[in-house]
């Protein structure tokens, strides 16, 4: 019956505290299956805390986290809930890859198949009898993914995946995730701590910060915070001053370093509209928005620094 | 369970430390082995004569040292997991970790009656030929000898769970390894010594993992160390038992309350 459920990760008031450090704060949200959410925030944030405790790897100091509306120690098959990749070195160095994928396979109750057609599934098989020891980096993430499959799960939490992969790798994790989410309707919860790593992948974010909820919601919610302002310039900026005194509403204009203005409040046509009625030559006018990054350290209190 | 067995049973042979560790053991209980019917009747010899049941019990019996090899293979079966983090795969495929600590102490008795198997086998293909080259006969039936083989397989199979459950209690391999090592060797080699002065640490002694190893083959109790005062065999073996079991209950309980890196 409670496999019928959908596959949706809820975090409810998890807290986290190591001594007198809080890692994470009465921290809520939701994953929602059929999506890709991005688990943001920078190094240090809680973010691996958080998954450690959705996967029942850590306990929370306070609140619970569920997957398909149980605890992850109660789900009846977590092998077919859930895959995780943690940090990728979860690995004996004398046992080879396929050995490796045969043990779980074995406490999962799979067949011995799963570890073949996991290794063909992130390119492994070449690899398949050689000991993890001699792995690269790239080759480890692979394989932490490939354990993740094994069960063929619902849900896929990915801390850091793109960490060590060449960007051959990354743009193939890319259309992998978005291919579960879309295609199969999966529930994928990916961290990182770079956004722009992520950008292209997810559908929704959850941000992090010491710890704390900033921000949860889609990437279009986020992209439509990014402050707007039209840059412009000018031979003659006393009068171009002037002429943007007349703009309605009022505008605020500052100076920015290379010469130009900076209009927030209008659209660049309204502004090239002001010039032209006051007879102002422009030598530049374009429109601006704040780029996901700068939004996201904003957020996130790094830019300040 | 028999899933987690079967897992358990792949991770221990997938690796080389099975086999090395066995082949540790059997040079070990060789060398000892030899040691003994090489030195006996040499003029500074204490040791009685190849023909008592008392010295062939004794050298049946210094196979026993193949436990050194089963604590050790325990302890390192156990903390592997924690060492490569191959404790985050296992607990996420089992989260319930009081079944996957169960699957590894019935791993590690299956590996340690491997080892005992395999340590009998050793000192009784010396011993016998060493004998018949003697001329001397071996007496099996009238002088327990028997016995004295199924005392090393138990000593060295319990051994390798008392392994196994220290593991679950001190997860850094390094410490658990060289603590376990030190206690046998150091720490009980100076309980002993001082229970001959107190008499009340004598009855604590005789409670020991190491004296109740020693109460299994009576091995020091044959060389007529009379200070010792030793457990009966089956007593002994289920003290040693017990002291596994309380290691690995202690680790549980340990266990299930931390956060597993």
């Amino acid at each position: 019956m409670m496999e019928t459920q959908p596959a949706r990760i809820v975090a409810n008031h998890l807290s986290k505290t190591f001594g007198r450090l809080r890692a994470v704060s009465d921290l809520s949200f939701t994953v929602e299956p059929g999506s890709v959410t991005g688990f943001l925030g920078p190094n240090g944030a809680g973010k691996t805390t958080t998954l450690r405790m959705i996967l029942g790897l850590a306990r929370p100091s306070d609140g619970d986290a569920t997957i398909a509306g149980r605890h992850y120690v109660d789900l009846s098959d977590p092998a077919r809930m859930v895959g995780a990749v943690l940090e990728a070195n979860s690995f004996h160095p004398g046992r080879t890859a396929r050995n490796h994928l045969l043990i779980y396979c074995a406490a999962a109750c799979l067949p011995d198949t799963r570890a073949d057609e996991v290794l063909a599934q992130v390119n492994l098989t070449g690899a398949a009898r050689s000991r993890t020891g001699g792995f690269s980096l790239g080759m480890r993430q692979r394989l932490a993914l490939a354990t993740a499959l094994l069960g063929d799960p619902r849900v896929l939490v990915l801390d850091e995946p793109a960490n060590g992969l060449d960007p051959e790798g990354i743009s193939w994790l890319r259309g992998f995730l978005r291919h579960m989410a879309d295609a199969e309707g999966r529930t994928v919860l990916v961290s990182s701590h770079v956004l722009s790593e992520v950008e292209q992948t997810v559908d929704r974010v959850v941000i992090l910060s010491k710890g704390r909820l900033i921000r949860e919601g889609s990437l279009d919610e986020l992209h439509a915070e990014g402050t707007a302002w039209a840059a412009v310039s000018s031979p003659d900026t006393a009068g171009l001053r002037t002429a943007l005194a007349t703009i309605e509403p009022v505008v605020t204009v500052t100076d920015e370093p290379d010469g130009t203005l900076r209009i927030v409040g209008a659209t660049a046509a309204a502004v090239g509209h002001a010039a032209w009625a006051h007879n102002v030559e422009l030598h530049q006018l374009t429109s601006e928005r704040a780029s996901l990054e700068e939004l996201f350290l904003k957020l996130t209190g790094e830019g300040e620094a | 369970m028999i899933a987690l067995l079967r897992a358990e049973w792949r991770k221990l042979f997938s690796t080389r430390l099975w086999w090395g560790m066995l082949l540790g053991a059997v040079a070990f209980t060789a060398l000892s082995v030899v040691a003994q019917l090489a030195t006996n009747g040499l003029p500074r010899s204490d040791a009685p004569p190849l023909q008592t049941g008392v010295e062939q019990r004794a050298i049946l019996a210094s196979a026993s040292t193949g436990y050194i090899f089963a604590l050790v293979v325990g302890i390192i079966f156990m903390t592997t997991e924690f060492r490569h983090f191959t404790s985050r795969p296992t607990f996420l495929t089992e989260p319930r970790r009081g079944r996957v600590i169960t699957a590894k102490l019935v791993m590690g008795a299956g590996l340690g009656i491997l080892y005992g198997l395999v340590c009998s086998a050793v000192a009784s293909a010396i011993t016998i030929p060493w004998y018949s080259a003697k001329g001397i006969t071996m007496d099996w039936g009238g002088n327990d000898l028997f016995w004295v083989l199924l005392a090393v397989l138990a000593v060295i199979a319990i051994y390798a769970v008392v392994g196994v459950g220290i593991g679950v209690l001190i997860r850094n391999q390094i410490s658990a390894v060289i603590g376990a090592l030190v206690y046998l060797f150091i720490v009980e080699s100076i309980i002993r010594g001082l229970s001959a002065l107190w008499t009340w640490l004598a009855d604590i002694d005789k409670f020991l993992p190491g004296s109740a190893a020693a109460a299994v083959t009576q091995i020091d109790a044959g060389r007529g160390d009379s200070s010792v005062t030793l457990l009966a065999p089956w007593g002994g073996a289920l003290v040693l038992g017990a002291w596994g079991l309380f290691f690995a209950l202690v680790g549980w309980a340990v266990l299930v309350q931390r956060d597993v890196a």
